[in-house]
């Protein structure tokens, strides 16, 4: 329980946005995190054929889609920031483009699944393709929930709310750059 | 420039390192050592990235004392996948 200091104020009161928004970011990083140790761990178990398994990727796909989806986190800030000052259609637009990289970001995502399920490999070929699935999959539904909730805020467009929904699809991001090196590129 | 922009920009950069070195790996420009040096560079470049995500696009600059914490988690977090990728 958070104890408020003499001023009356919360420590929590510093951090940018909701407590909630805060506790949901956190919940997530430690869900992914544990995915990607555990991924890391099992590695130790069979080196070279999580590499050869690895080989099967799309390296350049997923180097794409980084920079696709940190684009998107930037348009997703400059439209919180619009919202903010004031300037809702400008905010509207960027949070509206931002969820268009977002559906960018899956359909590159889909276009690897359909290749790996045309080559004949799911989730039970190696434990490789079973936390890439389980990783990447998830990450994907968070993608997908994301740009519904950009899509959202950015049609009501208060500040409030534009900081909670924008701060959840940083969030999204955010695990992209570290399951990004982890999945595809550590040999 | 906004500081959103400087970090969507220092992004950029970053996975534009990422993807040098996974590169170089992949066309066997790295061999032996300089492969392990090369996944623990790629590592840090995902810290950085991490980080400037914080500290920017979630604001984590304008609370120094929660930028401080979750810096230091995610310091140890990424030593610990540096750990469980090296003893591989």
């Amino acid at each position: 329980m958070t104890q408020p200091t003499d001023t009356g104020r919360s420590p929590f009161d510093d951090l940018p946005g909701d407590l909630m928004i805060w506790v949901l970011i956190v919940s997530e990083l430690l869900v992914f995190g544990a995915g990607l140790a555990a991924f890391l761990g099992v590695r130790l178990t069979d080196p070279a054929g999580f590499a050869a398994a690895q080989d099967h990727l799309h390296r350049a796909a997923a180097g794409i889609n980084t920079v696709v989806l940190v684009t998107s986190g930037w348009l997703a800030a400059l439209g919180a920031q619009a919202v903010e000052a004031g300037r809702i259609a400008r905010s509207r637009a960027l949070l509206t483009a931002a969820a268009a990289l977002g559906v960018v970001f899956l359909g590159i995502k889909w276009a690897e699944y359909a290749g790996k399920a045309a080559e004949g490999i799911g989730v039970e070929t190696h434990p490789f393709f079973t936390f890439y699935y389980l990783i990447t999959g998830f990450h994907a539904a968070h993608v997908a929930a994301g740009i519904v909730v950009l899509l959202l805020v950015a049609f009501r467009a208060r500040p409030r709310e534009v900081e909670a929904g924008t701060a959840f699809w940083h969030m999204v991001d955010l695990v992209w750059v570290l399951v990004f090196p982890v999945i595809y590129l550590l040999r | 420039m906004a500081q959103v922009t400087k970090a969507w920009m220092l992004l950029l950069a970053l996975s534009g390192g990422s993807t040098v070195l996974s590169v170089a790996v992949a066309r066997g420009a790295l061999t032996g050592t300089a492969v392990t040096l090369g996944g623990a560079a790629l590592l840090a470049l995902a810290w950085a990235k991490a980080r400037t995500i914080l500290n920017a696009y979630l604001r984590l600059d304008e609370a120094p004392a929660f930028r401080r914490g979750f810096g230091l988690t995610l310091a140890l977090y990424a030593l610990l996948l540096l750990a469980l990728y090296l003893g591989g």
